[in-house]
């Protein structure tokens, strides 16, 4: 299962893209190749790109706030994208706001995003 | 008649509940020659106090209308008389009430000329029986004008009724205008009320419009809201939180006295939102986030 959603490395960022429904097994390996990316070399920033997604449930919505959660114990920020404008009503109307997790419209704003907050920290 | 939805079992309860049987029916069957003697007096006496006071006149204008509701009310009165009861006297019925609604009859006038007209016939009806069949008829009469008097009323509130609506959904269509301030940053001014079906359609177009324009900053501005309740707030939350999903961020604007001390006193958290007073101070912050500012020209 590890290795299903690619990760890649721009400078010192992470940017990942969830194209398939981030279930069980996959979700656990998809959190652990992030920590281990992390561990590995330093990234100062995560980006999560889900502009794929058509439907996000509670379940995944968790999954991708804990990740964040896990991330930033690890010194890295993250930032959610691509969200869909209907994914979004949803899980405000199931009483799931992800509260906490930065969010941007699309991997553009997410980098820049994460340039601001890294600007806010110096 | 559909808004009402009077089908033959609603008929029938209605009848039951007004206690009009087919007993009290043939009785004012019978009544039938006694009614056909009196009805010129009575409809003229009736239109006697109507034309007495100065509010209701106005609804009949000149002579010509007084001779055709004349005419009509001695039909309607007939009626009473018909000893009949079914689903075609309703419908009789209703397009009486639906008539009143449209000429702007209230009800108030409505019912309390039907006061005349019962102390009418019950002198009518005492001078020309024996005590106790006069009695008996002045029940009767009684039942099938309550019966009608309920059917009218119902007729006025779903005439209201599908007013409201009407006027709702023409509001509807009108109450969500996204304003593009300038780049990147939206202006949603609320007016009116709001409740969850319209809160619902705000959320769905301000996330439509914030995709659109890769909106960073959207104002809110409440200063035409009359009431902030807790639901109003919750719902304004909501929308923060979803719009904060896509990257944006709120800013609630146009907050009165009254509207903050409500907020404060019913523990409503719109800590999400950035809250300013004026809306000028709304869109200084807005531009401030997307980083502009409106400065001076210098001379």
């Amino acid at each position: 299962m590890r290795g299903t959603i690619p990760i890649l490395r721009l400078g010192d960022v992470l940017i990942t893209t969830v194209h398939v429904e981030l279930r069980d097994a996959v979700a656990e390996a998809f959190q652990a190749d992030i920590l281990d990316a992390i561990e590995k070399g330093h990234a100062r920033g995560l980006v999560i790109d889900i502009s794929g997604l058509d439907m996000v449930d509670t379940y995944v919505a968790r999954i991708l706030a804990e990740t964040g959660r896990m991330a930033h114990l690890m010194g890295t920020d993250t930032v959610l994208c691509g969200m869909r404008a209907e994914v979004a009503a949803t899980l405000v109307r199931m009483g799931y706001p992800m509260d906490g997790v930065r969010a941007a419209l699309d991997l553009d704003e997410g980098l820049a995003l994460l340039h601001e907050l890294r600007r806010e920290k110096k | 008649m559909t808004t009402l939805k009077l089908d033959e079992d609603e008929l029938r309860s209605r009848r039951s509940f007004c206690e009009l049987t087919d007993q009290d029916l043939a009785r004012l069957q019978s009544l039938r020659g006694f009614a056909e003697k009196h009805t010129a007096e009575i409809v003229s006496s009736f239109y006697d106090l109507l034309l007495s006071h100065d509010q209701t006149r106005k609804f009949f204008p000149d002579d010509a209308t007084v001779r055709r509701v004349k005419r009509a009310q001695s039909e309607y009165f007939l009626g009473l008389f018909e000893g009949r009861c079914d689903i075609g006297y309703v419908e009789d019925r209703l397009r009486v009430g639906a008539a009143h609604e449209r000429i702007g009859l209230a009800p108030k006038w409505y019912l309390a000329a039907y006061r005349k007209y019962l102390e009418l016939l019950r002198d009518k009806l005492s001078a020309s029986l024996p005590p106790a069949e006069a009695v008996a008829a002045f029940s009767s009469v009684q039942k099938i004008v309550f019966f009608d008097v309920t059917l009218a009323i119902d007729t006025y509130i779903a005439a209201n009724i599908e007013t409201l609506q009407r006027h709702q959904a023409a509001l509807r269509e009108l109450s969500t205008p996204v304003i593009r301030v300038h780049d990147r940053i939206l202006l949603l001014p609320l007016v009116g009320a709001i409740d969850s079906v319209r809160a619902q359609q705000i959320m769905e177009t301000v996330l439509v419009r914030v995709v659109e324009e890769k909106a960073k900053c959207m104002i809110v501005d409440i200063a035409g809201v009359p009431v902030v309740d807790t639901k109003v707030a919750d719902n304004l939350v909501k929308t923060t939180a979803a719009v904060r999903l896509l990257g944006t961020q709120t800013i609630l604007t146009g907050i009165s006295a009254q509207v903050a001390r409500t907020i404060v006193q019913l523990g409503v958290d719109i800590s999400t939102m950035h809250t300013r007073s004026r809306l000028q101070d709304g869109i200084d912050l807005a531009l401030e986030l997307v980083g502009k500012a409106i400065t001076e020209k210098r001379a």
